[in-house]
Order: structure tokens, then sequence, then C-alpha cells
């Protein structure tokens, strides 16, 4: 009996290392800007409303940032409006961001991610996609960009004087995570 | 033999968490990132049909504290932006038609007038001058407010602050609105004044000042809320 209850103890005592190599992020300053671009207009609409955390255990880490959709500012409240009823960010409020890597990643200088962004009722997937890592004390600095395009997310490009929008809506993240 | 089964037991569970605990410990070390493709975009998939699930540990959007009503779909506010874009877009296209019949109706309008100073023989213009200009001028102001009625009537989105150039582009409303409601007013006292055999006089030699003010307000009007504009016509698209 007594080697069995050694046993147990010994695997209940290994347990904890589950625990310990599990880390987490907080998403402490974020901003998030959408490019559209026109023959007559070059637009960024910004966003600083995000919020996210990250997980990393078994050498995986598992990002997540979301934001409203109606939170983005592009200067011009007709143009923001014209955005929000063209994503149907009513109907889907949030953009959702998951992003997935390697660990290890989390010391080098370039983090390749594999994301799924969920919008406008769609999800596109993007594979190693770079963001820079910087260390600024017990935090991080990502910065990237994520190529995404109104097909993706089959968002009918919005037209202004009969010209349509380009496909190519690229969305620069610049976030700050706090170790936790 | 009980001692001999003891070994075995921590043999094994030696054995465990050695198999057990290595992953997350290792994944810690400072090893450097294996050399990594350039982004590529896969294909977007409907949230149907996700190829992978989240792992257990990830974090979930509740996690992030936003409210309910953040979240929350609101099937009736896409209602009012989808007829809201909708009534925008005609506002918009209506608004560049009526600009032509308005150009021309500026065009026309020193030949629907009676020329001469006192003293001379007074030029009468034309009838067919008088009604084209009549006519363009009708156009123009039916076309001007079917355009600003569908401005007007788009339902409003409630918490919405007015920002950028729709703020210049309503506030000349205020100039061409009024304007577009006087010139016709304007034109027609100047077409009896001339009928009955008078000089155009008083309020109504006024029609051209408020009919090509209103006009510069209402291309002002489209400049705005076309503004900033960025010519990038050279960009690939």
């Amino acid at each position: 009996m007594k080697p069995r209850i050694l046993a147990a103890a010994f695997l209940l005592a290994a347990l904890p290392a589950f625990a310990q190599s599990a880390t987490q992020w907080a998403l402490v300053q974020s901003t998030l800007s959408y490019h559209m671009s026109h023959p007559l207009h070059q637009v960024d609409g910004v966003s600083h409303a995000a919020k996210g955390k990250g997980v990393c255990s078994n050498g995986e880490c598992d990002f997540l940032v979301a934001a409203p959709v109606k939170s983005f500012n592009s200067g011009d409240s007709n143009r923001d409006l014209h955005m929000l009823e063209a994503t149907r960010g009513a109907d889907f409020p949030m953009v959702v961001v998951r992003a997935r890597f390697p660990q290890s990643e989390l010391s080098s200088p370039t983090i390749y991610a594999d994301l799924e962004v969920q919008f406008a009722g769609q999800t596109a997937h993007y594979a190693n996609v770079p963001f820079q890592r910087a260390a600024q004390g017990s935090d991080m600095r990502i910065v990237g960009t994520v190529p995404s395009t109104c097909s993706d997310f089959r968002i009918d490009r919005p037209s202004f004087l009969g010209i349509a929008i380009a496909n190519e809506i690229p969305v620069r993240v610049d976030a700050i995570w706090h170790f936790q | 033999m009980r001692m001999g089964a003891a070994k075995i037991a921590l043999g094994v569970g030696v054995l465990l968490s050695a198999f057990l605990m290595p992953n997350p410990l290792r994944a810690q070390t400072n090893t450097p990132a294996p050399q990594q493709a350039p982004a590529k975009q896969t294909s977007p998939t409907s949230s149907q049909s996700l190829p992978s699930a989240p792992a257990p540990q990830a974090p979930s959007l509740q996690d992030l504290g936003f409210s309910k009503e953040q979240m929350q779909a609101n099937p009736k506010l896409q209602a009012r932006l989808d007829k809201h874009t909708h009534m925008l877009k005609i506002h918009q296209r209506l608004g560049l038609i009526t600009a032509a019949p308005m150009i021309a109706d500026l065009i026309t309008g020193p030949m629907a007038k009676a020329k001469g100073k006192n003293g001379q023989t007074i030029m009468e213009p034309t009838s067919a001058n008088i009604d084209l200009h009549a006519a363009l001028g009708s156009t123009t102001a039916a076309l001007y407010f079917t355009t600003a009625s569908f401005a007007i009537f788009a339902p409003r989105i409630q918490g919405v602050k007015k920002r950028g150039a729709i703020r210049v582009h309503e506030a000349l409303a205020f100039i061409h609105g009024p304007g577009m409601v006087l010139t016709p007013i304007l034109g027609a006292m100047a077409f009896k004044q001339e009928q009955d055999g008078e000089k155009v006089h008083g309020i109504a030699s006024a029609h051209g000042a408020v009919a090509y003010t209103t006009a510069i307000a209402y291309g002002t009007a489209i400049v705005a809320i076309s503004w900033p504009i960025h010519l990038k016509f050279w960009e690939k698209r």
C-alpha cells in the first residue's frame, strides 16, 4: 500500500510544475489602425479600445485581442458610420484576433504567428505573420501588420464617386503587453 | 519484496514526472527561433468550418472584460445603418446629378435677361431662352429638394458625435438651402417685372447674385465632403 501512496504523492508533487510553467500576459496599451486606400483618399482608422490576454503553456502561446468595431475613428463620423454598415458592425460588433506561436519565440526579435481573425461575421486565417517584438522592462511591445483584405471577410467594398476602395485593408497592430 | 515494489513505484514515478515536466520547462529556455517562411495568407473560411479549435488554456473573449452590450449583436441598429447608408448613397448620387442642370442654369441665366442701359434700347430676351432657363431652374430645384430629402430623412444613429468633413458639408446647407428657395422666387419676380415692361428692381434684382452664391455654396459642399483629397490614381489597384 505504501509504495502506491508514495507513487501517487510523487505524481501529485509533479503537477505544480504545469501551473508554474504557464505564463500570462495582459494587454496594457494598444493602437490598432486599418488603412483604406481610394484614388481620392488615403484613410487610417484608429482604435485604442482593444483588450487582450495571452497565455503560454506547454510550449505554445495563445494570444487574444479584441476591439469593438465602432471604436475605430477615421476622423470623419460619416465615414465611420459607413464603415460600420459595410462591415456589419452592429450585427458583429467585435473584431477578434487569435494568435498562436511557439513559446520559444517570446525571446526572439520576430514572432511568426498564425492568426485567426473574426470580423464582419467571417473568419480568416493568416499563417506566419511576422510581428516585431521589443522588450520594455517587464513589458513587451509587439508591432506588426495583418494583411487583411475586404474579400477575406466578404465585405462589399464601399465606393466614392463610383470608384470602390482598394481591396487591401492592412491592419497595423502596436501593442504593449505586461507580464503577469 | 515490499522494498522491491517500492523501488519500482518510485522508478515509475520518476519516469512519469520526467516525461510530464520537461515540455513546459524546456519551452522557456532562450533557444533561437527557427527560420520561418514569410507571411502567407490562407483563404478565408466561414466560422462554421474552423480548421483548428483553440487550445484549452487559450483565453476567451469573456476573459477580456468587455460589457455584454459591447459584445451583443444589435440587428435593429444594423437595419438603421443599412437604411442610413442606402439613403445617403442616393443623396450623393442625386447631389452630383443636380450639379449638371445647376451649372447649365447659371450659363443660361445671362441669356434670359433683358439687356440695355438707361436711355438705350432694351433688348428683350427670347422666350425660348427664358423658357430654357426656367425649365433648367425648375429641374434644378426639384432635384435639389429630392436630394436634400434623402439626407434629411435618413435615420439618425444615436450616440454619434459628428466629426470631420460632414460638419462643413452640413453647415453649407444653411447657405445653399435658403438660396435654393429664394432663387426661383426672385427669378419669378424679375420675370414678372420684365413682362410688365419694368426694369428689374428691388429684391428681384438680387436673383443672379443669390443664384451664384447658392451654386458656389453647393459646389463647396460637394468638395468639402470629399476633403481631404489625396490623388493617387497611379497606385496599382
